[in-house]
């Protein structure tokens, strides 16, 4: 129970954490998208094709790295950001898209910078959507940090591994389904931020 | 545009009903004589087809696929006809499918059979197959057992030869192991007591097919492989002997169903002649050839057996 404990803490840190980078990166590269089409088209290409890498490829690629590479919990944290990069900056970019024209239009006409633009009108309207990105992103981030196992990196996974090895059903359940019910706990309180954001949004 | 539609639809149907009627009239004579001339035909090919091919069957990595091929190119050359079906899943899949029949030949190893299909690791192998109607044999002639792997620099540098040796480091050394070592009885917990070895580090747990390259770039300083691992030699590690005789032998063996002469004459002779063929320095180059330099397993095989060893 002890170990349950521990494991599953460790999985809520590694999941935690990566999300965190991946929405201090996400955000930005999908602002950045939307203002320069054609570099943003490309660094949203890239976002794609970073997720059709099978984790342990990635692992056979970051464990030679110096500082983001190796063995633990780091190269398990870096490929979660790649891997929760995609619905962040895909939503960020939708959110932004869907902004009303003549809002936009009127902050400009008001006599708004580019910046007072995006911080005071933009981002706040596209809130919701990256909101709902975030949630796609930390739910389908705690199924996948199951593989953090595969690196050492501890959490739920290590006990799916070790119950593969073993051939040890119940082994592999007592990882699998805490790791489901986190990630139905992340949907459901995710869901309501979004829902209270989008409330705010139609109050104003 | 309306009116295009159901003209069309009539002129299809019209002609489909007229072409219908057609078949339905005059066709059925020659083609159901051309059907009958066939099922015939086919009848008789089937019941006169009475030698099935033979079937090999292998697991699901390089070095099973390998010597699945190694025994279906053998059988091929003594004139039976081969049917593979290499790359089938793992020990219990390729077990349970030589006893259906389902395949009539594959590679076993000798501890892997003791251990984990007869479940009792003090038996004869053999006597306890042929009980099974089936044939333990020829052994091919390496043993691919468990290895402890360390790197050439750190092995000359600590002159590390031996497990034993591994007291030398016990304090220092980081070992990483995937999960199946680290919590079987008689993997990493049974090899420390039996050596009488108190690592100061716990095992790195990890998938078994990143600590090579965990090990290669200085993660851990000890890993757990098999003995004919392909990376061993290229990627300039050694392999310590394991001088108490830790682990048990994982003899390589093809193993077979009785009837397999019936199906084929010469068939078990064909293998027979595979007997201790191939040591583990061989086996580590072919599954190299594999796996590092990424040729193909019928190539590879085929030079083996054309005499050419694989570099």
């Amino acid at each position: 129970m002890n170990e349950l404990l521990r494991l599953t803490g460790q999985h809520v840190l590694i999941v935690a954490i990566a999300v965190s980078i991946a929405i201090l990166a996400g955000v930005p590269l999908g602002t950045f998208a939307h203002r320069r089409k054609r570099a943003g088209g490309i660094a949203l290409r890239v976002t794609d094709v970073v997720q059709t890498i099978p984790s342990l490829a990635m692992f056979g690629f970051l464990i030679p790295l110096p500082f983001i590479g190796g063995i633990g919990a780091r190269p398990a944290i870096v490929a979660l950001v790649l891997y929760s990069l995609l619905p962040i900056v895909r939503s960020t970019l939708v959110g932004l898209e869907r902004v009303d024209p003549f809002v936009r239009e009127a902050a400009v006409a008001m006599g708004m910078t580019d910046r007072q633009l995006l911080w005071s009108v933009e981002l706040p309207l596209a809130t919701p959507a990256i909101v709902a990105g975030i949630r796609i992103a930390a739910v389908t981030a705690i199924g996948v940090a199951t593989i953090a196992a595969a690196v050492g990196g501890g959490g739920l996974g290590t006990l799916i591994f070790r119950g593969v090895a073993m051939v040890d059903t119940r082994l592999i359940l007592s990882g699998a389904l805490p790791a489901a019910l986190l990630a139905i706990g992340a949907d459901l309180v995710l869901t309501r931020v979004e829902r209270a954001f989008a409330r705010k949004r139609g109050e104003a | 545009m309306s009116h295009v539609i159901p003209s069309v639809a009539r002129d299809l149907c019209g002609r489909g009903s007229r072409n219908a009627h057609r078949s339905a009239t005059r066709a059925p004579g020659p083609s159901l004589t051309l059907g009958m001339t066939l099922g015939l035909l086919l009848l008789t090919f089937c019941t006169s087809q009475e030698k099935k091919p033979l079937t090999v069957g292998s697991k699901n990595f390089t070095e099973s696929v390998l010597l699945g091929e190694l025994v279906a190119q053998k059988l091929e050359s003594a004139g039976c006809s081969v049917d593979r079906r290499l790359n089938m899943g793992g020990t219990f899949v390729c077990d349970s499918a030589v006893r259906s029949g389902a395949i009539d030949a594959y590679v076993e190893y000798s501890g892997t059979a003791l251990t984990a299909i007869l479940k009792q690791p003090s038996a004869n192998v053999e006597r306890a197959y042929e009980t099974r109607g089936l044939h333990w044999g020829p052994a091919l002639g390496f043993n691919n057992t468990f290895a402890m792997i360390v790197r050439r620099a750190d092995a000359e540098r600590l002159a590390l030869r031996t497990i034993s040796d591994l007291k030398k480091v016990e304090a220092t050394f980081r070992p990483g192991f995937g999960y199946e070592f680290t919590e079987r009885p008689d993997g990493w917990p049974g090899l420390q007591r039996a050596y009488g070895l108190a690592f100061a580090n716990k095992p790195r747990t990890m998938d078994l097919g990143l600590t090579y390259k965990a090990l290669a770039s200085g993660e851990v300083d000890l890993i757990a492989g098999n003995s004919t691992d392909g990376l061993i030699d290229s990627l300039g590690l050694i392999v310590l002997a394991d001088d108490r005789h830790f682990f048990p032998p994982y003899d390589a063996a093809v193993v077979r169903r009785a009837d397999f002469d019936t199906r084929c004459t010469g068939a078990s002779q064909a293998l027979e002649s595979l007997r201790g063929t191939i040591d583990d320095a061989t086996m580590r180059r072919l599954n190299y050839a594999v796996d590092g330099q990424k040729r193909d397993v019928a190539a590879v095989v085929r030079e083996f057996l054309a005499g050419k060893p694989p570099i």
